[in-house]
């Protein structure tokens, strides 16, 4: 049933992550099972003690980003321009050799926008009128990043961007997916885009979210080139996976729950690489049903975020040989749960 | 893959102007707007002081303190909405459940409990943490599909003031690919101190009720609610005796790639969408009506988006009314999209073009059928709904009424 007719090529894919910039330093951490969590600052954690984060602290924006321009964009949006532009790179496309209308965006982000609304909250709330600020509050929107980089780039196809706790990057893809699918793009950009700052580490403390998820939060991006296999050999690009079929549920349904991890999985029994996205106690049911010769956990190692589906189906394109059969399985706590198969190289 | 067409089987709403389908009908028909002075939190220190707040509403006349505490405003009137649609389609229990899913398009979710809690951490006297709760707009999507046993797809479109139009077309696409037999779809959103000050900070919001098209306009004038839909793919809607409403005919969405909050000024990007919207519904240009127009009633807005008519429609651009229900609803952000389509759903099946309110004059650069004159008796049967938002995200609806029938487009 979603099965891609025909499948969806990853042309190209580009992260930013605590371990670094780029696919590698973070592929290097996941196969060196190297954590790149350090502590929160206590002074963050509202009494508690003991939880990581993982910053993007290698991060800069002026390195992607003119200093003025960087200035106008919130850290969300920094992250989507410069990561968008390094997977354009990665693809092989050049801004102005692509038809703009046949290009487009869809990205899921679990908190874009936030960290500017307090800020932009926080000035009114200090300073009554004078304290607000115009320039903060068009960012305060989740769809800034994907909005931004679309600007930046000229991307004038289908443009959506989605929060859905922590498969919010996997909705995204799902949506790019069917957008090729279906004839209103050629090319894709999908992914998914998160930050961390002191206010919403604050806000997971008094909330008991620090707890809950102590395997530590994550931020950054991880964008795929998603586009027709046809379409990617006509113009010569290299064809590091394919997408083969992405299958969802909202929810297990009490008595039924079987069920529906059998309409997510459809017959498959094993794969070679299984990658799992999301809180460890939300991905429990579906632990034991896929048998791999491989599984990894990527938020182990960089942390994990409500949209880092993007970053970990990166690195599992990343590592898969031509011809091995990858899954990705993600859930969140209540739902929805997202499996997506993904085969390595280009078989033609 | 077969090229299903999307009944609508059920609709619901709460907004300022309107409590239920009915009411909100006949706000319509009469042109009845909710827009007034506001007290749901303080607007004294701001020059526009008014709005479309859902008043007299008291959630215990809706839900259990238990399930107050864990639902935001935007949470309650997004059920309250779904509601209606749900059981004016009587689709539960028609379907397994792993084959209906659940698409809001969402805005600030339950940013107005969330500043609560902030404005107490900036004062030193902490709020309590609860009302961080239900922040995320996602809430709503997931507490409708546990409210209703739907346990197939789930997600939330967070793309501003065009949310919860997108979240109806890609709730569309989710049953004509295949992947669902039916859907609840729709958007809520709530006023909150974030969008109000973010607003007139802008100097957007006109001190009087907003005035689309007119001359003198200064700007829109802000609301909040919910509104959902029942879609499903229509031959299965009829071999289980449902009522067809009408139907969803297509819809695109693109980026405009320009400005994070100034449209593209010469209407090219919106005429895109309105034209990728009628090619994906296969629908002639020449069977349009009539435009429920995004029409927020700011100088800018109002003008691009008849430029865009005049492109998509060349000479017929005079003959297409452009028609803003905002005047009535206000502009309800990320539930705006959908509050429109089922006004568009319910003006068609009346057999109206519905009145664009507060008429202050004729600007020169407005010079399409706007509707001032009053509402007036139609037959067309296809109308579009235009959603545009900061950031670019630009979408439009291609909506049909019941009396569409089995005729092809």
């Amino acid at each position: 049933m979603d099965c891609f007719t025909p499948a969806i090529a990853v042309t190209g894919s580009a992260l930013i992550s605590a371990a670094g910039t780029g696919l590698k330093p973070a592929l290097e951490a996941l196969n060196s099972d190297i954590s790149c969590l350090k502590p929160i600052p206590a002074e963050l954690a509202a009494g508690t003690s003991g939880h990581c984060w993982g910053k993007a602290d290698q991060f800069k924006a002026t390195d992607f980003i003119p200093p003025l321009k960087a200035r106008k964009l919130d850290r969300a949006s920094q992250f989507a321009v410069a990561t968008v532009g390094m997977a354009l790179a990665a693809a092989g496309l050049v801004k102005g050799e692509f038809a703009p209308e046949r290009i487009g965006i869809a990205l899921g982000s679990g908190f874009g926008g936030i960290a500017n609304a307090s800020e932009f909250l926080s000035g009114y709330y200090q300073a009554g009128l004078p304290g607000l600020s115009p320039m903060l509050f068009p960012n305060t929107v989740a769809n800034a990043a994907a909005s931004n980089a679309s600007i930046e780039y000229g991307l004038q196809g289908p443009n959506v961007t989605f929060i859905q706790r922590f498969c919010s990057a996997e909705s995204a893809i799902l949506a790019a997916c069917r957008f090729i699918e279906e004839g209103r793009a050629d090319i894709m950009l999908a992914g998914g885009v998160d930050e961390l700052t002191p206010q919403m580490i604050r806000g997971f403390a008094v909330t008991g979210q620090l707890q809950r998820f102590a395997a530590g939060f994550g931020e950054g991006c991880g964008i795929l080139v998603l586009e027709r296999a046809e379409h990617a050999r006509r113009r010569g690009a290299a064809i590091a996976a394919r997408l083969t079929a992405i299958n969802t549920v909202g929810f297990l349904l009490p008595g039924a729950e079987q069920q529906g991890i059998n309409q997510l999985l459809q017959t498959q029994k094993s794969c070679d690489q299984l990658f799992f996205s999301g809180p460890e106690p939300a991905v429990q049911p579906l632990l034991g049903t896929v048998a791999a010769a491989s599984t990894r956990y990527p938020g182990r190692i960089i942390g994990s975020s409500l949209a880092m589906g993007g970053t970990v189906l990166g690195l599992l394109a990343a590592s898969l040989q031509p011809g091995e059969q990858g899954l990705q399985l993600s859930a969140s706590p209540e739902g929805p749960y997202y499996a997506m198969s993904v085969t390595g190289g280009d078989p033609a | 893959m077969s090229l299903k067409r999307i009944a609508i089987t059920g609709l619901g709403t709460i907004n300022g102007a309107a409590k239920t389908v009915p009411a909100f009908q006949e706000a319509i028909l009469q042109g009845t707007s909710g827009i007034a002075p506001l007290d749901l939190f303080d607007v004294s220190p701001f020059p526009a002081r008014i709005g479309c707040q859902v008043k007299g509403y008291d959630p215990a006349d809706h839900f259990t303190r238990r399930q107050i505490s864990h639902l935001s405003r935007t949470d309650q009137l997004a059920l309250i909405a779904a509601c209606e649609a749900v059981a004016m389609s009587a689709v539960t229990g028609c379907y397994d459940p792993y084959q209906i899913g659940v698409c809001v398009g969402g805005g600030v979710g339950g940013m107005l409990h969330a500043e609560a809690w902030l404005q107490g951490e900036l004062s030193g006297k902490p709020g309590r943490p609860g009302l961080l709760r239900t922040l995320l707009p996602d809430c709503s999507t997931t507490a409708l599909a546990h409210a209703f046993g739907f346990a197939g797809y789930q997600g939330n479109i967070t793309t501003a003031c065009s949310s919860s139009g997108t979240a109806i077309g890609w709730a569309a696409d989710l049953i004509r690919s295949g992947r669902q037999q039916a859907m609840l779809c729709g958007g809520a959103d709530a006023l909150a101190m974030l969008t109000f000050a973010g607003f007139n900070a802008l100097k957007v919001v006109d001190p009087n009720p907003c005035a689309p098209f007119s001359a003198g306009r200064q700007g829109l004038s802000l609301g909040e609610g919910a509104a959902f839909m029942v879609l499903e793919d229509e031959q299965a809607a009829r071999s289980r005796g449902a009522q067809i409403l009408g139907y969803l005919l297509g819809y695109a969405l693109v980026g405009e790639a320009h400005h994070m909050t100034a449209p593209e000024p010469s209407g090219e990007s919106a005429a895109r969408v309105m034209n990728a919207a009628l090619s994906a519904a296969g629908v002639d240009p020449g069977r349009i009506g009539w435009i429920n127009a995004h029409g927020t009633g700011t100088p800018l807005n109002d003008v691009v988006e008849s430029n865009a008519v005049k492109l998509v429609f060349g000479p017929r651009a005079a003959g297409v009314p452009l028609i803003s229900t905002k005047a009535i609803t206000g502009h309800c952000l990320g539930a705006a999209g959908a509050i429109e389509a089922v006004a568009t759903v319910l003006a068609l099946n009346a057999g109206i073009i519905p009145q664009t309110l507060h008429f202050r004059g004729v600007d020169p650069e407005c010079d399409l059928d706007y509707g001032h004159a009053g509402s007036r008796a139609t037959d067309t049967r296809i109308a579009l709904s235009n959603s545009f938002a900061f950031g670019g995200n630009v979408t439009t609806l291609v909506l049909g009424s019941a009396a569409l029938g089995q005729e092809v487009c």
